[in-house]
């Protein structure tokens, strides 16, 4: 669907699969596909940001540290979070987006949607 | 017990001093000749003059001058005398277990040196009238008031009545300057969960330095008041769960003693829907807000509370939020709003009333009650 | 997925049922656009004031320094604010959306002193009729406008909405909902005395007020922006409650009062409290009727935020116990971040509830919206 060289880390790219599109992402070298539709109300997924989770750091000033950094998807509407390799979050499992499994093939990034 | 049998803990009784010289008897100087208001005064008063429920005033007549005026013979104070509260609790009104809270302005007052003393007074002479002495001791709980205006002072009283057996409860205004999450009153929920006591929130009474008790001031009549302030509960607990205060202290339970739970519902939904996003501003409560309610959270079910007796749902209603689980039966003795378990809703099943009329404050309090065979 | 669409030249002459009123979408001026509206000796007072100034938040919604609190797909091309482009809005919410009529609601702030407060409502006036309201913006007929009050300056507000009333895309008059005291203070019955003379439902919109209008709680300020717009509802409540038992509806019969952004649960516990206050109490307020019953004849909430349990029947039967046909208005919200779809909505409500919410009470309330629009080629139809 896409060719390493186009998605550069930290990037993502939608590309035609489904009735929504599927956004596939490069965090760090590792590739993750997600549909482009929030279980939510229905907004576009993958025109929202990637950054991490906030974690409790008593260490740091103001108590709190981001955790994880890019590895989760928020809507650009309601700014719920999934987690871009599993689809899911913390604080209500049961509402998961649909992730596509990804497999990078010499310089081809390959979804199996 | 009430007409069917069932044991009755009434959760929320006002206990008053006789008088103003009667609490001045319990304070040492310099408080003793300081200044401060009456616990009820006029400003937003009930306009029809009727304070408390008729026929609570005690017998006995004590002598009072109030500024500039002469000498009056009047009954004292409604809720002041053990014997007759005892009595009409007890022997009139179906009560098994009362819990008394005693009823004061100090938590609102400026100087908090002056607070703390006279909530000293208030919680010497519940312990030595109330639990330690009388007909009725035995049947009698009681709320240890302290002063959020001191910290330290309010620790220290927490400790100095912990022990005692038939103390079961903190009790604590619910004006104050800050909502309850704020850092500042974290060594108030230590203590009191170091000392194995729930705390209850109650309005106190009269005016002080408080905000004024709507986000759009003061309201035009008494009617307004009455019925909305109890609701200010919402604000210290949406602040409470967001702070976290419910995860640092896991064994923290908190009383909204005013009642309103029927406002937990609509509340906890719209924390809920919004908390999801917001959870990342506030890592120290990960959970999603209702999930802090149980065993931390629970209400005195008041004259103004549920959608009414007849309401054929209020058995769903009561279900929803797990409120059937957090509240309780209490009359309010002898405020003007006082109810009887006659006033509950009949639409409720018989274990949603064995629950609110005394199994949840049995389980909250420590409180043995013989359990009824047919129960 | 976008919909290309060139803008006609002609309205289509087939005409279509209105399915869908969004009574709270948000326009905002494209920088500078206001300032000309504004009365001459304000301009470079309001000018001067923000030179140097940045961003006034206080309570931050999630990721703000990146989303500003919006759709983040909301903002146009042009690097304008979010709802700053008609042709975005009428893209993004009536063809991709379906919503088919829009109550514009604009919250372009306020200033320090009543006149100030009555400058910018006068500019906003202007600015909606002149930007989005003319033929040229509107020409799909389906903006509605807001004469914006400032209640900080009640007979100022009540010669606005006199100089606007009856202009045919003026659909009713909006007012903030923070200010002090609360509604039912006579100082406001020249705002209500104007709205009812003129037929226009009055809206409550929250926005942000300074120092203890923020809103501040009887208990402090809040930490946070989710315990704030989650106890907003308690400043509506009260506004309910000052309403009902100050007697505004005694005196002004025919008020509707449209309550935005606040939520809605709560008003039936609110009503049931209000009843039993009332049986212990009633004859000190002087009210002709039970206090849920002018609830449910002058009070009216929009849908947006839907707030719902897990438990999705717990919803509608709080829906069916409040009588929720006669209380709700559907409201999206666009572009705020707290947007909610119209067929989202929809399919939360219980059948028979369905069209009175999401277009039939609108056009109850609303006087002058028509109950057919010109037809739009391609667009989604919500319901």
């Amino acid at each position: 669907m896409a060719t390493v060289d186009e998605i550069a880390p930290g990037e993502h790219k939608v590309v035609p699969i489904g009735r929504w599109g599927v956004g596939v992402y490069n965090v760090d070298g590792r590739f993750y596909a997600i549909a482009n539709y929030c279980p939510h109300e229905g907004g576009p997924l993958c025109s929202g940001r990637t950054h991490g989770v906030t974690v409790v750091d008593p260490e740091v000033p103001g108590g709190a540290a981001e955790s994880r950094a890019g590895e989760f998807i928020y809507c650009p509407w309601h700014q719920w979070g999934f987690e871009l390799a599993t689809g899911t979050t913390a604080v209500k499992p049961e509402w998961s987006i649909r992730t596509y499994p990804v497999r990078v093939q010499g310089s081809d990034v390959i979804v199996t949607a | 017990m009430d007409p069917e049998g069932r044991p009755v803990i009434d959760a929320s009784v006002h206990v008053f001093f006789a008088s103003d010289r009667d609490l001045r008897g319990y304070l040492n100087e310099p408080f003793k000749s300081r200044g401060y208001p009456d616990v009820d005064v006029a400003w937003f008063a009930p306009p029809d003059g009727v304070r408390y429920a008729p026929g609570t005033q005690t017998d006995v007549v004590i002598e009072q001058q109030a500024f500039g005026q002469p000498v009056q013979r009047v009954p004292g104070h409604p809720g002041s005398d053990p014997e007759l509260v005892g009595r009409q609790l007890f022997e009139e009104r179906g009560v098994d277990v009362a819990v008394l809270h005693p009823m004061s302005n100090a938590g609102i007052l400026p100087d908090w040196h002056l607070g703390t003393a006279i909530f000293a007074g208030y919680n010497r002479m519940l312990v030595e009238r109330w639990l330690d002495s009388g007909t009725y001791a035995d049947r009698f709980r009681g709320t240890i008031r302290v002063n959020p205006n001191d910290i330290d002072g309010a620790v220290r009283e927490i400790n100095r009545y912990k022990d005692h057996p038939r103390v079961v409860q903190i009790g604590l205004p619910m004006q104050t300057q800050h909502p309850y999450g704020r850092p500042y009153f974290r060594p108030l929920w230590r203590a009191a969960v170091e000392a194995g006591l729930p705390v209850a929130v109650h309005i106190e009474m009269g005016v002080g330095i408080t905000h004024p008790p709507t986000p759009s001031g003061i309201t035009r009549t008494f009617s307004h008041l009455a019925a909305y302030q109890p609701m200010t509960f919402v604000w210290h607990l949406l602040n409470m769960i967001a702070e976290g205060v419910f995860e640092e202290f896991p064994e923290l339970k908190i009383v909204w003693a005013d009642g309103a739970a029927d406002m937990l519902t609509p509340f906890i939904w719209r924390m809920d829907s919004f908390g999801r996003p917001h959870l990342e501003q506030t890592p120290w409560a990960p959970k999603i807000p209702s999930a802090y309610l149980a065993d931390h959270v629970y209400f005195v079910h008041g004259a103004l509370d549920g959608p009414g007796a007849d309401a054929e749902f209020a058995d769903d209603w009561l279900r929803m939020t797990g409120k059937e689980d957090s509240s309780m039966f209490g009359s309010s003795y002898p405020d003007w709003q006082m109810h009887s378990p006659d006033d509950l809703p009949r639409a409720w099943t018989p274990e949603q009333r064995e629950k609110v009329l005394w199994r949840t404050a049995a389980r909250l309090y420590g409180i043995d009650i013989p359990v009824p065979a047919s129960a | 997925m976008t919909i290309e669409m060139q803008r006609p030249k002609e309205v289509s002459q087939e005409m279509t049922e209105v399915r869908v009123v969004d009574s709270d979408i948000h326009p905002s001026p494209k920088r500078g656009e206001l300032t000309p509206f504004l009365p001459a000796k304000f301009r470079s007072l309001f000018e001067n004031r923000s030179t140097g100034a940045g961003s006034p938040v206080y309570y931050d919604a999630p990721d703000f320094a990146h989303s500003f609190a919006m759709r983040t797909d909301s903002f146009p091309s042009d690097g304008n604010f979010a709802g700053s482009d008609p042709d975005l809005m009428f893209r993004q919410v009536i063809m991709e959306a379906g919503c088919d009529l829009l109550i514009l609601g604009p919250l372009n702030g306020g200033g320090q002193t009543e006149e100030e407060h009555h400058a910018v409502a006068q500019a906003t006036n202007a600015w909606q009729d002149a930007c989005w309201l003319d033929s040229e913006h509107n020409w799909h007929q389906r903006f509605r406008g807001s004469i914006v009050a400032a209640m900080e300056h009640p007979e100022a507000a009540a010669r606005e909405i006199e100089h606007w009333a009856g202009h045919p895309m003026m659909s009713q008059v909006l007012i903030g909902a923070e200010l002090r005291p609360a509604w039912g203070d006579p100082r406001y019955d020249p705002v209500w005395e104007a709205a009812t003379r003129n037929g226009l439902p009055v809206a409550c919109h929250l926005g942000r007020g300074q120092h203890n209008e923020l809103p501040m709680s009887p208990v402090g300020f809040m930490t946070y922006n989710h315990d704030l717009m989650v106890s907003y509802s308690m400043l509506a409540a009260n506004q309910v409650m000052s309403l009902v038992f100050d007697g505004v509806f005694d005196r002004f019969p025919d008020l509707q009062i449209v309550f935005i952004e606040h939520a809605f649960n709560w008003l039936l516990p609110l009503m049931w409290r209000m009843d039993a206050i009332h049986a212990k109490r009633g004859p000190e307020n002087g009210l002709k009727r039970k206090p849920s019953d002018y609830v449910k004849d002058h009070i009216w909430c929009t849908t947006q935020p839907l707030d719902m349990p897990e438990d999705k029947l717990e919803f509608t039967r709080s829906l069916e116990w409040m009588e929720a046909d006669k209380i709700l208005l559907f409201s999206s919200d666009y572009p705020h971040w707290t947007f909610d779809d119209p067929q989202w909505v929809a399919k939360h409500l219980p059948a028979h509830m369905r069209e009175k919410i999401m277009y039939q009470n609108a056009l109850q309330v609303f006087k002058n919206l028509p109950e057919t629009v010109p037809a739009l080629p391609g667009q989604k139809r919500a319901l």
